[in-house]
């Protein structure tokens, strides 16, 4: 919490990822937040292709601190079979809140007919769906541009804000032309002015806090958000009353 | 906890680059900028080179050092660049004997597609080493692999290892055994709670800030250190301490 204004981690994992010594353990992640002022994380598990096996990790990984954390549904088009029950099982079973996908995963563009369903779902249940952009050739955000329209009730956030130029301008286009879709601002890509660029081109209702632990640290990244030069009330926006509207059903 | 940030210790920012890249607009015309932004952060004093150092050419990045400090000497320390031959190697040599060489930064080997070894950098690390001349090398630009294996051989030369990221977390405890004379600036380093971590296992005497301006933001580093969790002194010392040592910097 900082100055009333609760704060919200729109962007984390559950898992780990040795090589990077990312290690979801709780007592962690919930110590950094503390000292940080945050308040809640999202968080999902983009380690299991079949969805089952990692959205039960976040189901029980979420159960221990359900009033720090909330879990994500994973779900991918390498089990298309599956994917419709699975989402069902996560939301309506799991009590998660959004959908995650991680395109950079497969061959497919995130506007290929395969995450068609992903993206039907989430409209039909008018949830979220965070995927991961940047400049990889499956996950570039001018393809957010061109699924949007098509499903009006969803609402689709830009992990990273596409990470850097060319597709952090992509993703910025993308929000101005989409009133459904939302920039997420965990990146290690901190050039000076991007927070700022983004409050100013796209407006402050539509940046996300997010801060990808606990591959990083929360508070590095929450640091983007203080140190920027945009109103207070951009950041209270941007750091927990966006995520709230998202997330509310 | 609130919604705005400045320092709240003395800081020293020890990775600030200036002046126009050959690729890249500067954000600011002239110094004035940075200082500014220095100060919106709390920033006292920063340790500059010049970016055409890093690519293009260290020995007239460094002539152009001076026009951006010219006056602010106070606010803005000068760091000087190292490239691998003959000509740059010299420059530093009459800097230094002007007095006006306090430590070296190493130029971005592998965007130069030169291999950081001791066959080519053997003359200045020697020098260095001898001189006592501390060194910056950039692991965003020079393979972490090479800088071990190099500076190993010059075991008496300080070293401050700049832009460590997430992709050398299992790499760095191992670098700071086998470097015992280096440091490590923290501009990039984001694993959670690994500041804390590394602190406890190297004291905060191994660890400085440094913000990698303009490649990175200036503040939200800063603003992380605040946030740590460790005992009395360790913030100021990594904020500035470590800094003023290595460079033999007197406080005003």
């Amino acid at each position: 919490m900082i100055k009333g204004t609760e704060i919200i981690d729109f962007h984390g994992h559950v898992g780990r990822w040795d090589v990077f010594e990312m290690n979801d353990d709780p007592d962690e992640i919930i110590r950094a937040m503390d000292a940080g002022g945050i308040d809640r994380s999202c968080l999902f598990n983009i380690f299991h292709p079949d969805g089952v096996t990692g959205n039960d990790l976040t189901a029980r990984f979420v159960a221990n601190h359900p009033d720090r954390f909330i879990g994500f549904a994973y779900v991918s088009p390498a089990f298309p079979e599956s994917l419709r029950n699975e989402l069902e099982r996560a939301i309506d079973r799991l009590g998660f809140s959004a959908i995650k996908i991680y395109p950079p995963y497969g061959p497919w563009p995130m506007d290929a007919a395969c995450w068609d369903p992903i993206y039907a779902f989430a409209d039909e249940r008018r949830l979220a769906v965070i995927s991961h952009t940047g400049t990889e050739e499956t996950c570039t955000p001018d393809l957010v541009d061109r699924i949007a329209p098509r499903f009006p009730n969803a609402n689709f956030v830009i992990g990273h804000a596409g990470n850097a130029e060319p597709s952090r301008t992509q993703a910025i286009v993308a929000a101005q032309r989409n009133a459904n879709v939302y920039l997420e601002t965990c990146s290690t890509f901190r050039e000076p002015g991007v927070v700022e660029r983004l409050v100013n081109e796209a407006g402050a209702d539509r940046v996300l806090f997010g801060s990808d632990v606990p591959l990083m640290d929360p508070r590095s990244q929450l640091g983007k958000i203080i140190t920027a030069d945009i109103s207070d009330d951009a950041k209270k926006r941007i750091l927990g009353e966006n995520a709230k509207r998202l997330l509310k059903r | 906890m609130s919604l705005s940030f400045s320092a709240t210790v003395p800081v020293i920012d020890a990775n600030v680059g200036i002046g126009h890249r050959h690729n890249r607009r500067y954000p600011y015309d002239s110094v004035d900028g940075l200082l500014q932004e220095m100060d919106r952060h709390g920033v006292n004093r920063a340790l500059v080179y010049h970016v055409q150092g890093e690519l293009i050419s260290p020995t007239q990045g460094n002539e152009q050092l001076a026009s951006w400090i010219d006056g602010n000497e106070r606010r803005l320390i000068p760091q000087h660049v190292a490239g691998s031959d003959d000509v740059s190697l010299a420059q530093l040599l009459d800097l230094r004997a002007a007095g006006t060489l306090r430590c070296v930064r190493l130029h971005n080997t592998s965007g130069c597609r030169l291999p950081f070894a001791r066959w080519l950098y053997n003359d200045l690390l020697t020098w260095l080493s001898d001189e006592g001349i501390p060194l910056w090398v950039s692991l965003a630009d020079t393979p972490p692999e090479e800088v071990v294996d190099t500076l190993s051989s010059y075991p008496d030369l300080p070293t401050v290892l700049v832009g460590a990221h997430y992709v050398h977390a299992s790499m760095l405890r191992p670098m700071l055994k086998a470097l015992p004379k280096a440091t490590l600036e923290l501009s990039r380093y984001e694993n959670i709670r690994s500041i804390e971590k590394l602190v406890g296992t190297f004291g905060p005497d191994r660890f400085l800030y440094g913000s990698f301006f303009p490649r990175y933001a200036m503040g939200p580093m800063l603003f992380y250190l605040h946030r740590l969790e460790l005992a009395d002194g360790d913030l100021e010392q990594i904020c500035s301490g470590n800094t003023e040592k290595i460079l033999r910097l007197t406080r005003d």
